[in-house]
């Protein structure tokens, strides 16, 4: 009989059963798991990464990291995918992802070793999926009860700070606590990350990092007006040039005089138009395109300050900034159209010079972060962290529960998914037993990287939740339970619970797979990227 | 010899007999390969692309589809089964999986020295016969009602699917069917738009009475969200268009300029300002609003001023959306703004946009009476989204399938049993060695079944013998692939397709005939016998 590589075109790859597929998979996903494990949790080591285009990365996000490792293995890359879709979702808690699948899947190998089939499995993983949805409300420790109260908002985003930047999580999530809470609109569920900013700007230290209600923009003015108070401001999303024909044209001229007349005109209109604009009171302008040289002196005569934003995207960020329509067309704008900004400045932050729109008033749809640190992947972590910061505050937005962090959530679920376990005929029990095991690796991996021996604190963290203080994780100091609620380590209900159900999807996919086809690899540089968008809004 | 006429070095040429064999062998191992997806319990396959995208997937026509299959006669047997799934839209698997057993099946009588060509007859007088059997066999129904097409639906995508996911997405697809459906005529399933949305997880997928744009407004300002909209569907363009000739302008100083600037736009904002006239027309009070769909462009100042008139403007909507929305919402689709009138305006309860990370979506909900409809599948990665889209698509053709045939049968490998036994009966009235096909073909259709029980793990002998036993007390049965034990397809609610099952053994004998009948193999061209991918050209 012919097998199915003999039917293939040649350099197609077949694995099929028990031993190459499924197993083979378990162990790809396993590498995977193990490299981003070991950076879960404040005392997570950092990676070196250095990607295909050469930039290095020091992180211990685990976002970053899969991403920056380029995985081919098709289920390594299964769980790549999950883990990005939680970054999407929910922008914290994708270490979390990678890891509970990888230990799910490697539980799952022990299973098959005992001789369980995988549909077996995959049922009880999926009876003990739904067992959480059911307990796991039941497990909240903590509610967010003003999430326009700074210290409280700061306190819950602690432990996800302390996760990525350990030492520096007081200072930092007060810091996005009140970048946050300075933009949330009156509804809070419609609360946009993007209006949070982050500049990052190189030198001093990270204590310097501050939060500015507007909006820095890392560039220079155009003129020698670099300040301006309580100022009006018009946004032109043209530039600031005399109009032109979309059919191309010519210019007749007869004769000298004509000649000089027509550029004598276009100054004048040019002037006119500014002079009109001027007139409305507008002191700062800001153009999404070039401005003409001509523009622009008269501009300065009319001591006018210019702010060219080359960004589409940055140029609509400043329309909200300020609260501005952007114009299509040059011309004296309406009074609806204009913005408004107390303070608009050039301030030099190191060696850079920037541009800031502060709003003293209280409605500014954006606020800014600037970073400072020594070296840019410090920058670059910080942001990372503030990114996830912002995320969990959006998350909080939604829905303001908390879950215990430090591992005490899990020790507790995996407590009561075992006692569900021994309740369950067939089986699917040996496969919830483990699936509620798979849960320890949190505790564990703490206490590992905190150099603890991890058995020893598993147990005793079981001992204590049996004793009914089910909120006691570890405390990566001493080593020993301790209550998570005095140590304010909390973890965002929603985002446990998406990463949660998207690791037990993950591993099951990889389980029910148990054939796999791989053409030749495509030889050639990889075509373009379709990016048919069009450009212009 | 041929070796002889023909030039040396076609090294893969078959002699005589061995070509059988090899064909044989080529159908057998591409049955092995497909057997473990059938069936609601079948498992998954994965995909990987030369550029390492992956899919998973249990469904035959994808399967062979993404397979790259190089061997001719696998190609061949491929190929019948991709018919299957253009015609019918399902039953690949069960197609393939019965060809490779018809030549399982001769291959034992071959090796009794018997000919093909016997074989190859019995083939055929088995599968009028056959055909004939599946007419009596088949249930008339002359109402369709919804429970039975859900539970045609059902049969079909439980086997493409986990049984949740599947169970959810039937009223979907049923629903959607019975909406776009209109009497007297041939149903158009493109009416059905699948959109996805890679977002949350896969128990999310809904379905919208009314359409999805992947696309958003193009202007800051616009608004996000209306309620009570007239809609405006047309074709018209609105930004500045080039003349087809190469023309100039000419002018002698700045304001001619500028008025040829105003003049340029003017025609577009004329059309502009046509359309927020209609808008002011019928928008009398404020609870009413407009949304303009274009399919053409729409240029920034324009975009600007339906802004400002409260207006959501889309542009460069898809052709096949426009058909679809005029469908949906009503009115009818402008191709000139000059006969614009109130009556040419659709409507929709609400519209609204959706961002999504960087994509938008522009929904068109609660429209009076839809004969459009979109089923919105949600699913947290790509490979997920793609499964669930196959699954759709083969689940939507079941129910139309249904509809056209207006009749239906009995699932779970009802069919086979009931016809093996009526083969087994035929034979007796055959004479001659004829009688050796027919019997091949009577052993080979019960492969339903059989792999049915392997692949829900149940022994496919112990099981088929108690599916006959029950068979021969006059039910009709079919295999319960929890219990192993037969069941009552018709009280279950399994049906298959009447059409699917006629195509499978209308095409599968006489593929497997034709193959039986090849006793030679000649390659062609000289280059072909070099390893592929060195001539291939450049791959995909």
């Amino acid at each position: 009989m012919l097998g199915l590589s003999d039917m293939l075109k040649e350099g197609s790859k077949h694995f099929a059963g028990k031993d190459e597929a499924v197993l083979r998979n378990i162990d790809a996903t396993k590498q995977l798991s193990e490299i981003t494990r070991t950076s879960l949790g404040p005392n997570g080591m950092n990676k070196m990464i250095i990607n295909h285009l050469e930039k290095l990365f020091v992180t211990n996000d685990a976002a970053t990291i899969i991403k920056e490792l380029d995985v081919i293995h098709p289920a390594a890359k299964m769980l790549v995918m999950s883990a990005q879709m939680q970054e999407q979702e929910m922008g914290d808690g994708t270490n979390y992802v990678v890891t509970l699948a990888g230990e799910f899947l490697q539980k799952a190998a022990k299973l098959l070793e005992m001789g369980l089939h995988t549909s077996e499995i995959i049922t009880g993983y999926e009876k003990a999926g739904k067992k959480i949805d059911e307990i796991i409300e039941s497990l909240t420790v903590y509610k967010c009860k003003d999430i326009r109260d700074k210290a409280e908002v700061a306190k819950c985003l602690k432990a996800t700070i302390a996760s990525k930047q350990y030492g520096y999580e007081d200072f930092l999530s007060e810091i996005i606590a009140s970048a946050c809470i300075q933009v949330l609109p009156k509804k809070s569920t419609n609360f946009n990350v993007d209006n949070i900013r982050v500049t990052k700007i190189p030198g001093g230290g990270v204590t310097d990092t501050s939060v500015v209600k507007g909006l820095v923009i890392p560039s220079d003015t155009d003129g020698t007006i670099k300040h301006a108070e309580k100022c009006k401001v018009a946004v032109f999303a043209s530039g600031i040039d005399l109009g032109k024909t979309e059919t191309s044209g010519k210019v007749l001229i007869t004769n000298e005089d004509e000649l000089l007349n027509f550029s004598k005109g276009e100054e004048d209109s040019i002037r006119e138009t500014i002079e009109q604009i001027a007139k409305t009171g507008v002191k700062v302008i800001i153009s999404g395109s070039t401005v003409s040289e001509l523009a622009m002196h008269y501009l300065e005569r009319q001591k006018i300050m210019l702010i060219k934003v080359q960004s589409k995207f940055q140029l609509r960020r400043v329309c909200k900034a300020v609260g501005a329509t952007p114009l299509v067309k040059l011309g004296a704008p309406i009074p609806e159209e204009l913005g408004y900004c107390d303070v608009v400045t050039v301030d030099e932050i190191g060696s850079t010079k920037c541009c800031i729109f502060r709003q003293n008033s209280e409605d500014s749809e954006i606020s800014t972060i600037v970073i400072r640190g020594s070296t840019n992947n410090i920058l670059d972590d910080i942001e990372r962290a503030i990114d996830d910061g912002v995320n969990v505050f959006k998350g909080m937005c939604k829905d303001g529960r908390f879950l215990a962090g430090a591992g005490a959530f899990e020790i507790e679920l995996s407590r009561q998914l075992q006692a569900f376990a021994d309740s369950t005929p067939g089986l699917s029990q040996y496969a919830i037993n483990h699936y509620a095991e798979s849960f320890e690796i949190i505790p564990r991996t703490l206490s590992e990287t905190s150099g603890f021996d991890a058995a020893k604190v598993i147990s005793n963290l079981y001992a204590s939740h049996t004793q009914g203080n089910t909120d006691f994780g570890l405390d990566i100091e001493s080593g020993q339970p301790k209550s998570t609620v005095a140590m304010n380590i909390y973890d965002l209900f929603l985002s446990k619970q998406y990463a949660i159900h998207l690791a037990t999807n993950t591993a099951a996919t990889v389980l029910r797979v148990d054939q796999i086809i791989m053409s030749k690899p495509a030889g050639g540089p990889k075509p373009p990227k379709q990016g048919g968008q069009d450009m212009d809004d | 010899m041929l070796s002889m006429i023909k030039q040396a070095g076609s090294p893969s040429d078959a002699k005589r007999g061995q070509a059988l064999l090899l064909n044989i062998s080529a159908g057998k191992g591409l049955q092995s390969v497909l057997k473990t997806n059938l069936g609601p319990k079948g498992t998954l396959k994965m995909l990987v692309s030369g550029g390492g995208e992956i899919k998973l997937t249990k469904d035959g026509a994808v399967l062979l589809h993404d397979m790259q299959i190089q061997h001719p006669t696998a190609a061949l047997i491929a190929r019948t089964a991709t018919a299957q799934d253009d015609i019918t839209g399902d039953g690949t698997t069960s197609n393939v999986i019965t060809i490779g057993e018809f030549l399982k099946q001769s291959e034992r009588y071959l090796a009794e020295n018997i000919h093909p060509r016997i074989i190859s007859e019995g083939l055929e007088l088995a599968k009028d016969r056959c055909l004939a059997f599946l007419e009596t066999f088949k249930q008339k129904k002359n109402t369709l009602d919804r429970e039975l097409l859900i539970n045609i639906a059902r049969t079909s995508l439980r086997t493409k699917l986990p049984r949740e996911l599947a169970d959810q997405l039937t009223e979907h697809v049923v629903d959607s069917l019975l909406l776009i459906r209109k009497d007297n005529e041939p149903i158009d399933l493109f009416m059905v738009e699948i959109m996805t949305m890679q977002h949350r997880t896969d128990g999310q997928s809904q379905l919208i009475k009314g359409l999805v744009l992947d696309h958003g407004s193009r202007h800051p300002d616009m608004p996000k969200k209306l309620s009570n909209c007239f809609i405006l569907t047309c074709n018209v363009s609105l930004e500045y268009e080039k003349t087809e000739v190469n023309a100039n302008f000419l002018y002698k100083d700045h304001q001619t300029r500028s008025k040829m600037i105003d003049g340029e736009h003017k025609l577009v904002a004329e059309r502009c300002k046509q359309i927020i006239d209609l808008k002011n027309h019928v928008c009398d009070t404020p609870d009413k609003n407009f949304v303009v769909i274009n399919q053409k462009g729409i240029d920034p100042i324009c975009l600007d001023m339906f802004a400002k008139a409260g207006i959501i403007a889309l542009r460069r909507a898809k052709r096949r959306n426009m058909e679809r929305l005029t469908l949906a919402c009503g009115g009818t689709a402008m191709n000139s703004l000059e006969d614009l009138s109130p009556d040419c305006l659709g409507h929709a309860d609400s519209v609204y946009e959706h961002v999504l990370g960087e994509e938008k979506y522009t929904f068109v909900e609660g429209v009076n009476n839809p004969f459009s409809c979109t089923i919105l599948i949600k699913g947290p990665t790509k490979h997920i989204i793609e499964q669930i889209k196959d699954a759709l698509r083969d689940g939507l053709r079941a129910v139309k399938n249904t509809i056209e045939d207006q009749c239906v049968v009995p699932g779970g490998g009802a069919f086979q049993i009931a016809a093996y036994a009526d083969l087994m009966k035929f034979k007796e009235t055959v004479q001659g060695r004829v009688k050796l096909g027919v019997q091949a073909f009577a052993d080979s259709i019960l492969i339903i079944p059989k792999t049915l029980a392997e692949n829900s793990g149940f022994d496919p002998m112990d099981t088929i013998i108690k599916l006959q036993e029950e068979y021969a007390k006059g039910h009709i049965v079919g295999l319960d692939i929890m219990s192993g034990e037969p069941m009552d397809p018709v009280q279950e609610g399994i049906w298959d397709q009447y059409s699917v099952l006629k195509q499978i053994y209308r095409s599968s004998p006489i593929i497997a005939s034709q193959l039986l009948l090849v006793d030679e193999i000649i390659k062609a061209g000289k280059g072909m016998g070099r390893a592929p991918g060195n001539d291939a050209g450049p791959q995909e």
